[in-house]
């Protein structure tokens, strides 16, 4: 007879601890997008009453605790429509003497972000709607105050935002101006461990003078141009001194973000899109 | 009848000592996703997912503790997707921990517990992020302020699972 509470059950145990260990190493070694598909199956099945009730939480906290500021926010949009109707009124004007073709109006999809309590949370958002609510992948997502990031996998009813916070995150930026290009990437500043972006790539002769406003440049495809990213706040030094390398300091944290926006349509006309394979020469 | 003692008792009371863990596991793990969530939201947070992982692993054999924190890494993975893998590796190794420990060291009372909460929030937190590629300046600002204070609350609500449920969890309180 086996003894099921001696040797035994310890060489099982032994056993089960490193094939979850195996497993777990397997899954840390697989390559991303393989990774985002695992994600977003899992998620659309056997997660998916688990992100519903979670976004049926954050329903119920923002109708119990953010009403009042909901309400803040739309009185002073309504003020800031009412001021600037005349200005957007001239504007048609304007474009219509001049023949120029309406702004393209940008479709959004509202999102609300699901915050875990892991460490990285921030890093990658889960948020309450998905491909049903018309979500892509690289599809990029804004608050009222910047940008967040863009969409990295997406299920039926839930996706992933991967933000400005993960280390592979990088976006073409270009200043107010339009003068100074540059590329957006991830830091972490000072014994602090504060996380702030760094625009790489500066040609050594242009400087920044601090406070400087960062815009995405559009370059790239996923952003749409101008899009604000945040000010300019402090200089590092390029180990190589090739280039002028500029700290800046992001308007959105996605660490208390409660709710996004997707932008949905093609951002831009005047990027081409590329060709199927099928249609290719 | 016999008064041969045929084991059918404490197998009994075995089973439904799991059963009332896997209970009081079941509510945290809704507290953590609808009681929370629908409350405050943060960094410092109590983790609930984590306290129902340590309560039970405390009471489970290594190899069964780090499938119950594969379970819960996989999950911890696909809501937040930083770096798929960085949380099953980081609960696997957690939970056999916590009921190797439990097994060799730690005694059955209240204090105890709360410790293992405290300290296993904080050695958690700093395995996803070194297992993420986070900075050094990144890691040391968790194990000095976010992790302590995440393990902070999340030991107090553990202390107040474990005196809520403590005839059914059998922890000794007065020692």
């Amino acid at each position: 007879m086996r003894d099921f509470g001696g040797r035994d059950a310890a060489g099982g145990g032994l056993l089960l601890l490193v094939a979850c260990l195996l497993v777990a190493l397997a899954a840390y070694a697989l390559p991303r997008p393989i990774a985002g598909d695992v994600v977003a199956a899992i998620r659309r099945t056997f997660l998916r009453p688990v992100v519903a009730l979670q976004e049926r939480a954050e329903r119920d906290r923002t109708s119990r605790f953010r009403l009042g500021e909901i309400q803040a926010e739309r009185d002073s949009l309504a003020l800031q429509l009412l001021a600037d109707s005349a200005l957007r009124s001239e504007n048609a004007q304007l474009r219509a003497m001049l023949a120029i073709r309406p702004r393209p109006t940008p479709r959004w999809t509202p999102v609300e972000i699901l915050h875990q309590t892991t460490p990285t949370d921030a890093r990658a958002l889960l948020v309450g709607s998905g491909s049903d609510e018309g979500l892509a992948r690289f599809q990029p997502v804004i608050t009222p105050t910047g940008l967040l990031g863009y969409i990295w996998s997406v299920g039926p009813r839930a996706a992933a935002v991967l933000t400005w916070m993960h280390p592979d995150w990088r976006a073409s930026a270009v200043t107010g101006d339009g003068a100074v290009m540059g590329i957006l990437a991830p830091v972490t500043v000072g014994s602090s461990g504060h996380a702030l972006l760094e625009l790489r790539g500066v040609a050594l002769r242009d400087s920044l003078p601090l406070g400087t406003l960062v815009f995405t440049s559009g370059l790239g495809g996923v952003y749409p141009r101008m899009l604000p990213v945040g000010r300019v706040s402090g200089v590092t030094a390029d180990p190589l001194g090739y280039e002028r390398r500029y700290l800046v300091s992001p308007f959105a944290n996605p660490a208390t973000a409660s709710h996004a926006l997707v932008l949905t349509e093609p951002v831009d006309p005047r990027i081409a899109t590329v060709p199927a394979v099928d249609s290719a020469p | 009848m016999s008064n041969v003692w045929t084991g059918e008792g404490p197998r009994r009371r075995r089973a439904s000592d799991k059963l009332r863990v896997t209970i009081v596991s079941g509510i945290v793990v809704l507290m953590e996703f609808y009681l929370r969530p629908s409350l405050v939201e943060g960094r410092g947070m109590p983790d609930f997912l984590l306290l129902a992982l340590l309560l039970l692993c405390l009471r489970l054999s290594p190899g069964a503790a780090a499938l119950a924190g594969l379970v819960v890494g996989l999950v911890l993975d696909i809501l937040s997707p930083a770096r798929f893998g960085a949380n099953m590796l980081a609960h696997v190794l957690l939970g056999s921990g916590a009921a190797w420990g439990r097994a060799v060291f730690f005694a059955d009372n209240l204090a105890v517990n709360s410790g293992v909460f405290f300290v296993g929030t904080g050695v958690r937190n700093l395995l996803v992020l070194g297992l993420s590629g986070s900075a050094l300046a990144r890691l040391g600002l968790e194990a000095t302020l976010w992790g302590p204070l995440q393990g902070f609350t999340t030991a107090m609500v553990g202390v107040v699972v474990v005196l809520l449920f403590r005839e059914w969890l059998a922890i000794r309180i007065e020692r």
